[in-house]
């Protein structure tokens, strides 16, 4: 994936689209108080200047699907794991919540249900049946919405094509109003991601921890 | 004795097949060896999309609003139909919440298992009733014969 922090907008509708695609569980303040949010995308600010002559950059966080991802290696019952595409995924079933993943994930893009998720009313009514709802007591993390991944790549072998590019599009993808987000495959050396990602704005977030991430930020230097 | 056990066995072996915790005593092999429908006539979209699903009541009554309306099961059926409300079926198969597993029947049928494969026999069977087995291993056992992927993400989403 590329994101092009130079189009984001900060608008959150990405954190919307991804909470409703993927029934991610609501919390409450005082919960959030305590550090107990989901979210399997979130929006950081960074402020510039002094108030009034203020800049704020926003960039979105989420799972960098990393190749040397810091989290599988210390679940001690496998659940996290790559996938043979290159996904860093999460078998719910197989968690059993020891938290280490998360408390290794250097972007802290991991997070607990604590509970069994709650939605306010009406919103129970608007689970997508594509994805499993997690019971408590089990980490979840962004999963480039491998439903829709599923789906598209379903409907190209039904018509015997191969997946096209920018044919599957993440909730967050799709929702996004600046089009900042992109997402594609990286192995493939024509897709849109892979030119992207070749730009000379092209960085990735903490890459310095040897991490190797998966999603690109577009930014200029400033 | 002989002929005790031979009792024993013979109810052991139809009883399951009277199963009447169905609304309606809905006979699969009338349907599928007198009537020659084929699994897809009833649960359409079981070749193509993820759910097989269930005909709605109008279906039933497309048939069923001339033929056999004097049975009793029609009967119900109609009353059913008339109601304006759906037939409440039991679900037979499926999996726990907590195991957080997606089936999708289209790449199945897509890649010619039959849906006897799973669903057994039901050409001779009355109601729906769980005959095969369903669990992980019957799955993986399965993928890994036919060179299908085994990765955990395929199901487990």
């Amino acid at each position: 994936m590329v994101i092009d922090l130079d189009r984001c907008t900060g608008c959150e509708a990405c954190v919307v689209a991804c909470h409703s695609e993927n029934n991610i569980g609501m919390s409450t303040p005082e919960e959030a108080a305590r550090g107990r949010v989901n979210h399997w995308i979130r929006i950081d600010r960074y402020y510039e200047g002094q108030f009034p002559d203020i800049k704020v950059k926003y960039r979105p966080v989420l799972c960098q699907h990393c190749d040397e991802a810091p989290c599988e290696p210390v679940c001690p019952v496998n659940a996290t794991y790559h996938n043979p595409e290159g996904l860093n995924v999460q078998v719910y079933n197989r968690c059993v919540g020891t938290f280490y993943c998360a408390n290794n994930c250097p972007y802290t893009v991991r997070s607990f249900n604590w509970f069994d998720p709650k939605w306010p009313e009406p919103m129970q009514l608007q689970h997508n049946p594509d994805v499993s709802i997690r019971p408590g007591g089990v980490m979840e993390k962004c999963t480039f919405c491998i439903q829709r991944i599923k789906r598209v790549e379903d409907q190209a072998d039904a018509a015997g094509r191969p997946v096209a590019d920018g044919e599957v599009q993440p909730a967050c993808v799709q929702s996004c109003p600046a089009e900042a987000m992109i997402f594609g495959d990286l192995n493939d050396p024509d897709s849109k991601v892979s030119r992207l990602a070749g730009d000379g704005r092209a960085t990735k977030l903490m890459e310095e921890l040897g991490t190797k991430p998966k999603v690109v930020y577009l930014e200029k230097a400033r | 004795m002989k002929h005790l056990f031979l009792l024993l066995l013979s109810v052991a072996l139809v009883v399951p097949c009277l199963r009447a915790d169905q609304p309606i005593l809905f006979p699969h092999s009338t349907h599928i060896n007198k009537v020659h429908l084929k699994c897809i006539d009833c649960h359409i979209s079981a070749d193509t999309r993820d759910a097989a699903t269930i005909p709605g009541v109008r279906k039933c009554m497309l048939c069923h609003a001339k033929i056999a309306a004097d049975k009793p099961e029609i009967k119900k059926l109609a009353a059913i139909a008339a109601s304006g409300r759906e037939i409440p079926w039991q679900r037979v198969y499926g999996f726990e919440k907590a195991a957080a597993v997606k089936f999708r029947h289209g790449p199945h049928a897509r890649h010619k298992v039959a849906c006897a494969t799973c669903h057994g026999d039901m050409p001779n069977a009355i109601t729906a009733q769980p005959l095969v087995k369903h669990n992980m291993g019957t799955c993986i056992s399965c993928h890994r014969q036919n060179n299908a992927s085994d990765d955990c993400a395929t199901c487990h989403y």
